[in-house]
């Protein structure tokens, strides 16, 4: 779970690393307040997807004038969006970058940093690998101050912010710790002419399987982009919806994903990726309940199970046929554990059943083109 | 022979008398596994399916020799039983569960490194070697599915790896050996360490590897071709090609692994390597064929 922004850097205040000060607008309430960080500010949307920049999402105002102007438009380019960030302009020497994530094949954490931060950092790692340091965690030690301070001392960095850039390694290193994250990031980190380093933005992502023990940051349907969504995410169903024709309603995330493969090599287009597999497959019902809630043509069922049982899936699925008298054509696809049972089950509902995924594909893409089975 | 398990590999299951832990080890021991015992705190002198249960894996190795052992354990507790069956000395463990912490996997995995055992999983179906034994939750009796061959087989996934192997099947091939290593961002083992294991095993002719976007284990198994470690033929079939680009890791993925991850990079390396890489489940068969491995 990605956290906003603003989120991120609320958490970071409280963990005494420097943010600009801002002020947050909510959706339909801008009001004089925001005056008070003064001008020239900076305007941020506050939205999930990267690259804000470059959208023009982050507009830097001189006046009052502007500055209103800017919410209104930035309000209308993103409908669902409820907050702006409106923070002071930063007189800025430098951009740094660090982060701490993941290191999968060491089972470690890592500390990474380079003294050329900003928007370009993925380029230069490619580029330049030997501009960005990168210093391994062992997670039953954590973060050893002499970590920190070796990855400060070659900054380039003034005594003053030398000091300042090693308390923040080590507070990012808790802040990583207590909120589960896969990742904790500040890029870019300021260093500014007054010889402080400030965050300038901040991202941090919580392991999805660590949410349970992260209740500060549960998640209510606001934050979700529909009904369906939001529903999807109660019920722990892996949920994403698109603009296409078919609804896809399969179990397992690879299998769905090489579904989703598979209807755009035969020229169809997805509707929504939904996966009731593992711990979900008794929940068809829910399942097509949600898939029926957004715009589709046909609704795509592929599974290969094996605890996640066929019969169970299939028997699921007749009942919410009977319950929710769907208003498009369902096209089926179940195999694995007592896969003779389903195809029995599937039939006396009336439904074909199919046996193959690529069939079951091109079938689905025929209907949502209109055409006959 | 087969690698990891075979018949004579002594197993031990712990959470047996959970639900999914009695109902697999049935399957388990119908296979043909050696399920020597069981572990449930609290259940000692119970048995399941006739296999004695203990309270703990250390009162349980005191009376078995265990070389193996397998985790019907929710995620929460999965790092306390892996670290259970380390402390206990026991090199190959097999963790299924779905949702283990990411703090708790980073553990695990170092601490594997650290004992040079085998922790396969979580996120996983498990590893099973057909007609021979399994640890983990296959459909074993499904034959169009899990028939013997020669074939190994790696995965990242659980229902796909269902619908590949039938591919596999349908192309008149079969499996020898196959291993989940899990969808987890950080799994307990990975591709490239089970490589040197099918490469000395006399019933694997080839393997067949299904990945995914992100990380970059199948970059390792590239890299174990190119300096000729691994010399068998590889197909691997890797899902995601048209999935909206994700930014799940931000920047820090991408730095971290220097570009690598995305599927074209693997599909290029792979290639560089001498592995052909199928774009949907039923090439596999014709993809084994074109690189000269003989049906069984």
């Amino acid at each position: 779970m990605k956290l906003y922004e603003y989120q991120a850097k609320t958490v970071f205040s409280e963990h005494k690393i420097q943010v600009p000060n801002s002020r947050l607008i909510p959706k339909g309430e801008v009001n004089a307040d925001l005056l008070s960080v003064g001008y020239p500010c900076v305007i941020k949307a506050q939205v999930l997807s990267g690259g804000r920049g470059k959208r023009g999402l982050i507009q830097l105002v001189k006046n009052q004038e502007n500055a209103l102007f800017q919410i209104q438009r930035l309000f209308e380019l993103e409908p669902s969006m409820k907050y702006l960030l409106v923070e002071e302009a930063i007189r800025i020497d430098k951009e740094i970058y660090v982060s701490i994530t993941v290191d999968a094949p060491s089972g470690k954490a890592v500390l990474i940093a380079s003294e050329s931060g900003g928007v370009e950092i993925e380029t230069l790692a490619v580029e330049h690998p030997e501009r960005i340091m990168m210093e391994p965690i062992d997670l039953r030690y954590g973060l050893m101050p002499h970590q920190a301070r070796h990855i400060a001392y070659q900054m380039n960095l003034s005594g003053n912010q030398i000091k300042q850039m090693i308390q923040i390694l080590m507070n990012l290193y808790d802040i990583f710790i207590k909120y589960d994250a896969e990742l904790v990031e500040i890029n870019p980190l300021f260093a500014t002419k007054e010889d402080t380093l400030i965050a300038g933005d901040g991202k941090i992502m919580i392991d999805d399987n660590s949410v349970f023990r992260q209740p500060r940051f549960a998640q209510t349907e606001t934050d979700y982009s529909s009904e369906a969504a939001y529903e999807a995410s109660l019920e722990g169903i892996p949920f994403i919806q698109f603009n296409g024709d078919i609804g896809l309603m399969c179990a397992g995330a690879g299998l769905t994903t090489t579904v989703y493969d598979l209807i755009h090599y035969e020229g169809g287009t997805v509707a929504n990726y939904l996966e009731f597999g593992g711990p979900n497959y008794r929940k068809a019902v829910k399942a097509m309940e949600i898939c029926l809630k957004v715009p589709s043509k046909v609704i795509l069922i592929v599974t290969f199970g094996t605890i996640a049982r066929a019969d169970v899936m299939a028997e699921g699925i007749v009942e919410a046929i009977k319950k929710l008298n769907p208003d498009r054509p369902i096209v089926t696809c179940i195999r694995g554990t007592n896969e003779a049972h389903a195809v029995e089950l599937l039939k006396e509902a009336g439904l074909t059943p199919l046996f193959d995924t690529e069939e079951a594909v091109r079938t689905a893409v025929r209907l949502a083109k209109g055409e006959n089975r | 022979m087969s690698i990891f398990i075979d018949r004579q590999t002594c197993v031990c299951v712990q959470g047996i008398t959970g639900s999914e832990g009695s109902f697999w080890t049935k399957h388990m021991i119908d296979l043909g596994t050696k399920v020597v015992c069981g572990v449930t705190p609290g259940k000692e002198g119970q048995t399941v399916e006739g296999v004695p249960v203990y309270h703990s894996v250390r009162n349980a190795i005191r009376q078995h020799n265990i070389d193996a052992t397998m985790l019907f354990v929710p995620p929460k507790l999965t790092k306390d039983a892996v670290f259970e069956a380390l402390d206990a000395g026991i090199k190959k463990i097999v963790m299924i569960a779905d949702g283990i912490p990411l703090h708790e996997m980073m553990l695990i995995r170092a601490r594997a490194l650290e004992e040079k055992a085998f922790v396969v999983g979580g996120n996983t179906s498990g590893v099973i070697s057909p007609k021979e034994a399994m640890m983990g939750s296959f459909p074993h009796w499904i034959e169009r599915v899990y028939k013997k061959g020669s074939i190994g087989v790696m995965t990242r996934s659980g229902s796909l790896t269902n619908e590949v192997t039938a591919m596999i099947v349908e192309a008149g091939y079969g499996v020898s050996s196959l291993i989940g290593v899990g969808g987890d961002p950080v799994p307990g083992a990975r591709f490239a360490e089970f490589l040197p294991l099918y490469q000395s095993d006399p019933e694997t002719q080839a393997v067949v590897i299904i990945g995914e976007l992100g990380g970059t284990m199948e970059e390792e198994v590239a890299e174990a071709m190119i300096n000729q470690t691994f010399t068998k033929p590889l197909v691997a079939f890797l899902g995601g090609r048209t999935a909206p680009k994700g930014q799940k890791m931000g920047h820090a993925g991408a730095i971290i692994t220097g570009g690598k991850g995305s599927v074209q990079h693997k599909i290029e390396i792979l290639e560089k390597a001498g592995a052909k890489v199928a774009d949907r489940p039923r090439k596999v068969g014709k993809l084994l064929e074109e690189l000269g491995v003989k049906k069984d």
